[in-house]
Parts: structure tokens; sequence; C-alpha cells
């Protein structure tokens, strides 16, 4: 990833005379005709230094590539960010992610060029994603100053849309993890969590398919629809 | 866990896979660098249960694949039957689809998602730099599935060749030892000349031809002892009258096996190798094939069938053990060794009657039959014995006047055949049961109701008395014998039916998940592989041999002659024999380990035990085991 990071950054200040600047980043991309098949999902997680977003911070990226349904393993964006200054006494045991480790992360700015650059404007999915949606807009925001906002998809919300029926035991990523048997790597690893994410999304894409939703816009609706329905059952 | 610090250069999700990869073959024996390639130009597809992964009519196969959850059926649709048939399974850890993907062809057989199911996989492109980079990960591919069913055979065969240190195997063609231009000479040379002869070319043996170079016969160093120690003639006499006439002769694409056995057989040392025209082309001797051998075959043999004492006898049951290892490690597989033993015990079997025929001669001809795994030919180390007598009563006498005479002969034969580990039947399956000491109007009898008047309970004795095979004595009793029982089974369905009802009880031990079911009693996590793994090989190909006047009573000879009358497809027949064999290979294996260990031997394992690459094995054998009886269910409708 550092080796990646330094490349992009020769390459950038090397082709383009403009910089290391928020102006030749690529916009976000709003739901329209995009084929499901043809379109690139950027599913994401991260680890941050505790829940509320006011205070705390991010500590670890991690994100894989959807295209055309499929994971592709070669385009996945995977690193810590340098925090040293942070307590983290609080969620260290959680992440397993120590002081050590977080010292050796990378300049966070080139980090998050880097970031942008890859997720390419790409619709976001993650689980529970108003708490990544919020971190992460707030660390681009104060970090680059960039206020640009992504779609964002929630996966928490996709497969309740698509298996209604799933007796999981619970909302949360290793209920439905478990529930389909996968086998998550490390959890509350950043990356792994991304990947495992990543794979109920495939899950709840080959039953869209199967369903008839052809566009990104659909899958937006359908998600837009159950949470409507979500709500009305609240009251 | 701090997962950043090691290997940072590698994202955490690519050592992830390289890690799941390690876990399986080839993986297993690849170069990190090479799992690392894999696993960053891989991508992960999802299947649900049902979706095809790969048809035939997607053309040429472009991308390898790794099943990293759940599992994949091939499906063949079998045009005869008009339906589809699940060819193989496909599960974690495993490859597909190797042969189209390195013939550069469409699949032939469908690959359907069973369950929901992960893969991972590469495009081409990365799977020829990992072809044409990495060893291991080529030889795998080349020798595709079978290269799995090669390794389990050569780990059998090289922890036995650590206790034996060569390299020779028996599947070399005799062609390879045999020496060419053996010393010949014509049946009319003195012997004196003939042994000059063989003098001045340091040889042990001459071979007598005849004017179109067939072999006539054969002289030995050992023909000369016993000329001159017996005083059978001077040295002056024509060799013919001396030599041992028609000598033993195979063709030159015979292996080194069929040459030991046949040895084994006879107790001579010496083989002609011939053309298709029997014209001799060289000599092998037992010490060209067992140049470095500690034991030997023929030798063995030779010193059982000629002890004098059972003393001797009992003493060289240990050499059979030893032979075992040694059969092993020049890679005989188990179908070759399980017949050694066979042949070994059959020569102990008959020099103990011959010995007791000497002391104590009961004045009667009669067959000496042997049941079960002895009739079939797949005795292992561990063995009970199985047999009865066979006579026909001399005029003037009755059957039980012979019984009277034979009954204690057989007594004492059970029990010296037990000194020599032949461990006595517990169910008293013996020769000195006077049930089973009958003549040929008896054994008769005792079929016709054991066929027409069938019981449940006595199909139990299916498996051994259907197996039948004469050890000693004249054979042709025992052939007049099996021709009415077979065809009295060719005739009565309602017979076959019971019997294939019967050999349907025997399960398999896997799960409806495929994984391995225990045995129920005590035991917990042992397979009991005789009973569970081979029986219901056995006992379903037993039904259809039966049924189809097939007379052998050897398990893999009954297949490939199913095979040859179309009862059996030859690719099933294939793949079922390699299934038992594989079983019958593990098993072997875990007695010698016992044996070395000075345990006692018993039929089971624990498959956590095993490395991951036999437990696959193991479950796909008896996957095809199941199989088998699926036949067995769709032919009988049970």
């Amino acid at each position: 990833m550092l080796e990646q990071i330094k490349q992009w950054i020769e390459r950038r200040r090397g082709g383009r005379s403009a910089g290391l600047d928020s102006e030749n980043l690529p916009n976000p991309k709003t739901p329209g005709d995009q084929l499901l098949s043809d379109s690139r999902l950027i599913v994401l997680d991260l680890e941050t230094t505790g829940l509320n977003a006011a205070k705390d911070e991010v500590i670890a990226i991690g994100a894989v590539a959807i295209r055309g349904g499929v994971i592709h393993l070669n385009d996945q964006f995977d690193l810590i960010l340098r925090r040293p200054e942070l307590d983290i006494t609080e969620t260290v045991l959680i992440h397993g992610i120590g002081h050590e480790a977080l010292t050796q992360g990378h300049e966070t700015e080139d980090a998050l060029l880097y970031l942008l650059d890859w997720m390419n404007g790409d619709p976001v999915l993650a689980y529970h994603s108003a708490f990544d949606q919020k971190f992460l807009e707030k660390t681009l925001r104060s970090q680059l100053g960039y206020t640009t906002s992504h779609t964002w998809m929630d996966v928490a919300d996709l497969l309740p849309a698509f298996f209604p029926e799933a007796k999981t035991g619970g909302k949360g990523l290793d209920h439905w993890a478990d529930y389909f048997g996968l086998e998550v790597s490390a959890r509350h690893n950043a990356a792994a969590d991304a990947l495992a994410t990543a794979e109920l999304t495939l899950i709840a894409l080959n039953l869209a398919r199967k369903e008839g939703l052809r566009t990104l816009k659909e899958l937006h609706d359908k998600l837009h629809y159950h949470r409507r329905l979500q709500n009305m059952h609240r009251f | 866990m701090a997962a950043a610090n090691q290997d940072s250069s590698r994202p955490h999700n690519t050592r992830a896979i390289m890690t799941f990869l390690r876990e399986h073959a080839p993986f297993s024996s690849m170069d990190d660098n090479h799992l690392a390639h894999f696993a960053e130009h891989a991508t992960l597809r999802f299947y649900a249960d049902g979706d095809e992964v790969i048809s035939p009519d997607d053309g040429v196969v472009k991308r390898f694949y790794i099943v990293k959850q759940g599992r994949i059926r091939g499906e063949r649709h079998n045009e005869k039957e008009d339906r589809t048939d699940t060819t193989f399974e496909i599960s974690q850890g495993e490859c597909f689809p190797l042969a189209a993907l390195i013939g550069e062809r469409p699949t032939r057989t469908l690959h359907r998602a069973s369950g929901d199911t992960f893969c991972l996989s590469i495009e081409q492109d990365a799977f020829i730099t990992l072809f044409s980079e990495s060893d291991p990960f080529r030889d795998f591919c080349l020798r595709g599935v079978s290269s799995l069913l090669d390794q389990v055979n050569q780990r059998i065969q090289s922890s036995a060749m650590a206790s034996i240190g060569s390299s020779n195997t028996l599947d070399t063609p005799l062609e390879r030892y045999a020496l060419r231009n053996p010393i010949v000479c014509s049946p009319d040379l003195p012997v004196r000349k003939a042994v000059a002869r063989m003098h001045d070319n340091s040889v042990g043996s001459i071979i007598v031809t005849d004017d179109n170079r067939h072999p006539a016969g054969i002289f030995t160093l050992r023909d000369l002892r016993t000329m001159i120690a017996e005083e059978k003639g001077p040295l002056d006499t024509p060799i013919r009258q001396v030599m041992t006439k028609d000598p033993c002769c195979l063709p030159s694409h015979a292996d080194a096996f069929e040459a030991a056995m046949l040895m084994a057989e006879h107790h001579f040392a010496h083989l002609c190798v011939v053309d298709d025209e029997n014209r001799l082309i060289g000599v092998v001797s037992e010490r060209d094939l067992f140049a470095l051998q500690r034991v030997d075959l023929v030798n063995l043999a030779r010193t059982i069938g000629t002890a004098t004492h059972l003393r001797t006898l009992i003493s060289l049951r240990t050499d059979v053990s030893r032979l075992v290892d040694a059969m092993l490690a020049h890679g005989a597989d188990s179908g070759q060794v399980v017949k050694i033993i066979t042949t070994l015990n059959d020569v102990t079997v008959r020099r103990v009657l011959e010995l007791n025929i000497k002391k104590n001669d009961p004045g009667v001809p009669f067959t000496w039959l042997t049941f079960g795994s002895e009739g079939r030919q797949e005795q292992t180390l561990l063995t009970d014995q199985d047999n009865g007598i066979l006579f026909q009563t001399p005029e003037g006498m009755t059957e039980d006047q012979v019984r009277e005479k034979l009954l204690p002969f057989a007594q004492t034969v059970n029990q010296e055949l037990a000194e020599c580990g032949f461990t006595l039947c517990k169910g008293n399956i013996m020769a000195s049961n006077p049930k089973l000491c009958l003549s040929d109007r008896e054994w008769d009898d005792w079929f016709i109701r054991f066929i027409d008047a069938s019981t449940p309970q006595n199909l139990v004795y299916s498996s051994i008395f259907l197996d039948m095979r004469a050890v000693f004595g004249p054979t042709e009793p025992l052939h007049r014998l099996l021709d009415k029982v077979l065809s009295r089974i060719r005739k009565n369905a309602l017979f076959q039916k019971m019997l294939a009802g019967n050999a349907f009880q025997r399960k398999p031990p896997l799960t409806m998940f495929r994984n391995f079911r225990y045995v129920s009693d005590g035991n917990k996590h042992a397979l009991d592989l005789k009973r569970q793994g081979l029986a219901p090989f056995v006992e379903s190909v037993r039904v259809f041999a039966l049924a189809n006047g097939v007379e052998s009573a050897n398990t893999l000879e009954r297949m490939d002659e199913l095979a040859k009358k179309g009862i059996f497809d030859p690719k099933d027949a294939n793949a079922w024999k390699e299934g038992y064999s594989l079983i019958q290979a593990i098993r072997m294996r875990s007695h010698q380990e016992m044996l070395n260990r000075g345990e006692e031997l018993t039929n089971y394992i624990n498959p956590d035990d095993l490395n991951p690459l036999d437990r696959r094995i193991l479950r796909e054998s008896f996957r095809q085991a199941q199989r088998l009886q699926q036949k067995l269910e769709v032919t009988y409708q049970l």
C-alpha cells in the first residue's frame, strides 16, 4: 500500500502541475441508469477511536471494490492512518491496533487524497453506513476541506430488504456473516470487515439480479423504499 | 495482533487469502510469492445454490477457480435414462476445471453451485504465469485430480521406503530387468558342456531352446545339485533328460510384479521373457527383481512351502509382515499387496495341510475351501480363518463315515493355523465344524436351502459363502458346485433382490453434509475402514457379480468382469476400483503402523489423525461407494 501511494503521489506530482489539491479529484456519481452489472461499487469499513463523531478519530480505512458483481482483489484499499497524538486506550482492545502501528501510518492528507482518487466518485457501501459516512466526511472536511458528498448505501438495510425472512438473531454484521456461514479473517480489522461486508453485498446483488433489478437507481430506490417501510413500522 | 506490523507491504485481505490457500494442495507446497500473485490477481465470486458456474455452452474455459466456501457439483446428462447425474463434487480448497483449462476447450460438465458458494478465481494470464513459474502448481495441474491419488500412493511408498532404501518399482516392465542374450543350448547338449557354458558366463541358469528359439526347458545350478545328490545320471546325459520342461514364460511387456507373483506361486527363481511369437528374448531371475531387498518374496514363499515343522511356519509370519513393508516400498499398490499376502497365506495353509497329511493322512481326498476375504484374495495382515471341506464320498462309505475321518484332521489343522496367526473364527466357520465338512451333494443341498429358502438372517452369511475358493486339493469339484450355484442365483430374482437389500444396509460413513459419520458404538471419532469403507464396495459388487454369472470372487476382478460385460460403465468401474483400492491402501498403512508400534491390529482409524489430503481422498472414496450403492438401488428398486 505504501508503495502504491508513493507511486501515485509521484505520478500526480510529475504528470500534472496542478499538484495535490482537491480540485482535480473525481466527482461523486449519482445513482442513475448505470447498469449494476457494469458499475463499480466501493465497500468500505473504518476503525475509529470511539463512537462519537464529534470527538473521535479515524484510525484505519479498509475498502474493496465490486465490479460486475465480482470482488476484485487487485482493487482494494487498506491503510492505517497516522494519528500518534490521539488517545487510543479506549478502543485499542477492540481494534487490535496499538500505538506502534499507528505511528507507522502515513501522512493523513496524502492517504485521504489517494483514497478519494481511488474511490473515483463511485457509490460507497458500508455496514451501518451512517457511522462511516459521518466519520469519513468529517475527516475529509477537516483534513482536506473536501465537502462533496458521495452516494452512500447501507448494507445493513440492503440485506433485510432482500432477505426479509432471514432469522439472523440480530442486526449486526456478525449476525449476517454467521447466517451465511462466512469466515471473517479478523473481525474489527477494517480491511477484513470491508471484505465481509462486500461478500454479503455480493449475496444481495445475486438476488437483486434474479429479481430483475438492473440499474443502480433501482437498487437505490429499493433501499429507500425499505427504509421508509421500516420507519413506518416504527411509529 | 497489530496486523499492520507483520508484512505490512501486503494488504490484510491478500494475506488472509494466502493463509486460506496454504491449507490446501497444491498451494501448500507453493512459494509465498506465487501465492501472493494468486491472491492479488484473484476475484471473489458468489453463486447462490443452484447457480451455474461454468457450462459447456460458455465456450473455451478462461479462468481457474478454487472453492473458498460451499460446494460445486458436476452435472452430466444421462441420455440413456434421461436424467441428470452428479459426476463429482468439489469442496472447499479444491480447484476446477483443470482438464478443460489446460486443454483450452470448453468444460464437458456443467458446474453448478451446491449450496451458497464463494469461489476465488484467476484469469488465464495469471494462471499461465503461475503455471510457468511454480513447479508444484504445474505438476498439480498437469496431473489433474489423479495427482492427488498419486500423492497418497507416493506417501505410502516413501514411508515404507524409509525402512528399505531402494527405488525400483514393481510396475517396471520386465524387459528392463531381463538379461538380454541369455545363455542358451540345444536339448542334446550333454550336461557337462552346458554347465561349462554356465560357468564361463558366470550365470546360474541356462535355457534349453529348440530350433525356433522357443524355450523348451531350463536347467539351473539347483537342478545340478539335485542331479548329483540323487544320482540321476552321469554328466554326459543329454540336458533334455534332466532339465525342467516347459519353463514359465512371460511376455516382455509384463511387469515385475507379475513375474514376482508367478515365481512366488511356483517357487522358482527364473522366468523366460519371450516375444509375441514365444521366442526367447531374455531371462529374469529372482535376484534381478529383488537385488537390493532384504526380504524376498520368492524365497519366503519357498521357505514356507518347504518348511518341515509348524515351528518354522510360525516364525516365518514376521517375515510376511516385513515383506509387506518391502512391497509397499517397491510401489506395489494395495491390490497387489493383498494378493501377495493371500498368496503367502495360501502357501502357509497348504504347507500346514501337507505336514498334517504326512503325519496323519485321513485317507480320503478332499478340497480345502476358503471363504470370505481369503476367498476373495483380499486378506490383510489382520485375518480370520473362514474355511471348509468339500469331499466326494468314496464308494462303500457314508458321508458321516468320511466326516469321522476328516473332522479330527481338520480340528488339528484349524488349531495349527491359529498358531500361525490365522485367528480362529468366532462364528465357527471352520472345516472342523461338521456343518461345513460336506460332500459335493451335501454342499449342493446346502446352497439350495441358502438360495431358494433364504431368510434375511442367513443373508448375513452371503459375504462368507458366496466368496469361495479352493486352496488345496482338486479344484474341479468346486468348479462344478459353483456352476450350479451361479445359475441358481441368476434365475432367482427374489434372492438377488434380498442380497441387494442386504448390501444396501451397509452405508458408507458420510453424513448428508459430506462429513464423516463415525461408528456409533464406543470409540468416538473412529471409522471402521473394513465394515464402513470396504464392505459397501464388496457387498454391492458381489450382488452384481453373482447376478451376472461372474465366477471370480475377487472384488477388483469382479468389477473388471462387470465392466467387460457392460454391466458397469468402464469409467464408473475405474472410479470404484480406485476408491476401493485407496481405502484398502490407507487401511494397510495403518496396519503396518500399528504393527510397528506393537499394537493389536484393528480396522479403526481416526480421520483426525490423517492429513487433509488423505481425508479428502477418503471422503471421495466413500462418495464413490455411495454412487455404487445408488446403482444398486436403481437396479433393484430398493
